[in-house]
């Protein structure tokens, strides 16, 4: 027999089912995105480095209309490398979006083309996968040369090594000189890092009509990330004194760090939590009114079978156990089907780079308990319901 | 041997809810007045009188299902009195089964799975319940129909199902209530049959009937009018 009732009743276990797996879909959903938001602060770390600091134009915290962005010099980035204690690498960065890159006649389109100072592997921790880095060399002379990002090289030359061939970027002839190892988009949410060109600097501002004087950012990194705080501050006030800042004047520059970064996606990720928490709980409550309320409908319906059953022996706890095993199977198939849908959303989301989320087991275990605690907390007044009706009035059908 | 049912002096009286609000001492619908009934094991007990007479509400006390608001009920030799409710259910499992007059099958199990039900309750292994439920069925003659749902069942049939699940842990005393009421004279005749069949084997049987034709069909008459045992004779049977 087991559960002939829940098919006996199907229409109602079915909404039953419903609305414990909307519930259970947006606690999946919430489990699944933070801990996606966690791996991608873990990646976000690694990929900027420890040890690291991003020196913008423009304060961004304060940003009021018309501030200069493009406060950072090339002087800046000499004195940082000369004088602030501790720096390992200085590293001026400029961009340029939106780049057409040609081999022969094929076109890939969209790329970010990033002009960089000798040893860009080894200032964002980003590993080669072939050939050698921009030098020096090719800085000071304005070198037409690349190192390509792993999406590019795929697009262009799918299997083949590009190292020694010419590709045109905007027209202009560039030799590959190495290429990057894919990083991989890390399940949406960003733009594709792996869609880059790396030109040398002084290439990049001559070639590609750039302001030649300043800098978006400075890429500064540091012997050990042990003091970050006070390299940080010690940053600080060289750049204002470079910049002539009077106590009264606000930075006009941002520093970035890995831990800026944490603090500001442990910001992100409590707000998601709270926002999405917020909605599981309605959601699973309203799913668990739905239950009681159908199972208490079902006990007053089911009046005669639970009548008969006192009748022919069962105890009281086996009829609340009866109840119990019915609401707890719904809520189960409930949890399994807000499971799927809660990955499935989450998997749209994703898609449409809103959220980033992860699967784990832990999602998966949190969406099975959750389900079961919403059958025995709301099942529990209609199967004690059931449990003290009177077996005659019960036979009678006066439930 | 202690008799198989042994009723002292026992009385039930009915409050309505709202009599006790009032207050007031409240003044109840006695339907029992002072009923002294000794069954022995193994008789064929009729219960007749008329709508009202309070002959359902005696088998109901009888069967563990009410408790008499006075006087003291021994079910077996046990005073039933000094028992909780787990050992009432208990004692219903095992040493009593019921026939309804409107038969009480589950409609979405199958004959066999009604007939297994009380097994459910006495923690017997699947196997030996559903090899017993089948034995009962083939019994009471319905061999074809063991994977049928109760809608697709006479009314005869589905009182054979009952029938067959009262007897699945072999009780003591089978009681029941109007058992042929929803049944034409034909199809009573075959339950009646039945019936006695099932007390030649030597279970107990307490039958409550309006019917002076069914009552006739047991061994002994108990006549109830107006909550009180009016006659108590044989019927020759």
């Amino acid at each position: 027999m087991g559960f002939g009732a829940l098919w006996a009743y199907r229409l109602r276990s079915f909404f039953v089912v419903l609305g414990v797996a909307f519930g259970i879909a947006s606690l999946t959903l919430i489990v699944t995105a933070v801990d996606g938001a966690n791996r991608k602060a873990v990646e976000m770390v690694e990929m900027f480095g420890p040890d690291a600091a991003l020196l913008f134009g423009g304060d961004f915290r304060k940003r009021a209309v018309g501030t200069r962005v493009l406060t950072l010099s090339m002087d800046d980035a000499r004195r940082i490398e000369n004088s602030l204690p501790g720096v390992k690498l200085v590293v001026p960065m400029r961009m340029k979006p939106g780049q057409t890159v040609k081999l022969g006649s094929r076109n890939y389109q969209d790329v970010q083309v990033v002009g960089a100072t000798g040893d860009y592997a080894g200032a964002w921790n980003w590993p080669l996968a072939e050939g050698r880095d921009i030098s020096d060399d090719d800085v000071a002379h304005g070198a037409k040369v690349a190192l390509l990002g792993g999406t590019v090289v795929r697009e262009l030359f799918g299997e083949d090594s590009p190292v020694g061939q010419v590709v045109f970027i905007a027209n202009i002839p560039f030799q590959v000189v190495g290429t990057l190892v894919t990083r991989g988009a890390s399940g949406g949410g960003h733009a594709d890092v792996d869609n880059r060109v790396i030109v040398p600097l002084s290439t990049l501002m001559q070639r590609f009509n750039l302001d030649r004087k300043y800098f978006r950012a400075i890429r500064v990194k540091f012997l050990d990330a042990e003091h970050m705080d006070a390299h940080v501050e010690n940053m600080r006030s060289l750049v204002r004194h470079q910049h002539h800042l009077t106590p009264e004047q606000d930075d006009d520059f941002t520093i970035l760090t890995a831990d800026e970064i944490l603090k500001f996606l442990s910001m992100f990720k409590g707000g998601l939590a709270l926002f999405l928490g917020i909605t599981a709980t309605i959601a699973i409550l309203v799913g668990g009114f739905v239950l009681a309320n159908l199972f208490s409908l079902s006990v007053s319906e089911r009046s005669e079978e639970i009548g008969l059953k006192k009748a022919l022996g069962a105890h009281r706890s086996a009829i609340m156990v009866q109840f119990l095993v019915e609401a707890c199977g719904l809520t189960l198939m409930g949890g399994v089907l807000g499971l799927f849908m809660g990955l499935g959303l989450g998997q749209f989301l994703s898609r449409l780079d809103i959220l980033t989320i992860q699967f784990s087991w832990k999602a998966f275990f949190l969406a099975l308990a959750g389900s079961q605690a919403v059958g025995l907390v709301f099942g529990l007044k209609p199967a004690k319901q059931a449990a003290d009706l009177d077996p005659i009035r019960a036979l009678r059908g006066e439930g | 041997m202690d008799p198989a049912i042994r009723l002292a002096d026992i009385s039930k009286t009915f409050f309505r809810d709202n009599d006790r609000k009032n207050g007031d001492e409240p003044e109840g619908i006695p339907v029992l007045k002072s009923v002294t009934l000794d069954i022995a094991r193994g008789e064929f007990v009729s219960l007749q009188g008329t709508s009202g007479s309070g002959k359902s509400t005696l088998l109901h006390i009888i069967g563990l299902l009410d408790r008499p608001t006075s006087g003291a009920y021994h079910l077996l030799g046990d005073d039933t009195a000094a028992l909780d409710d787990d050992h009432l259910s208990d004692l219903r499992n095992k040493n009593l089964g019921f026939v309804f007059q409107s038969f009480y099958l589950i409609p979405y199990a199958t004959a066999l799975e009604n007939v297994v039900l009380p097994g459910l309750y006495s923690r017997r292994p699947q196997a030996e319940l559903t090899a017993r439920a089948r034995t009962l069925l083939e019994q009471v003659g319905l061999a074809d129909r063991m994977h049928f749902k109760p809608a697709r069942l006479s009314g005869g049939q589905q009182q054979r199902v009952a029938m067959a699940r009262a007897m699945l842990n072999n009780p003591d005393i089978i009681l029941a209530d109007e058992p042929t009421g929803q049944l034409d004279s034909t199809t009573s005749g075959e339950i009646i049959k039945l019936f006695r069949q099932v007390h030649e084997s030597g279970t107990t049987i307490v039958l409550v009937t309006h019917d002076e034709h069914v009552a006739a069909q047991a061994q002994r008459i108990v006549r109830i009018h107006d909550g009180r045992v009016v006659e108590d004779k044989p019927t020759g049977a």
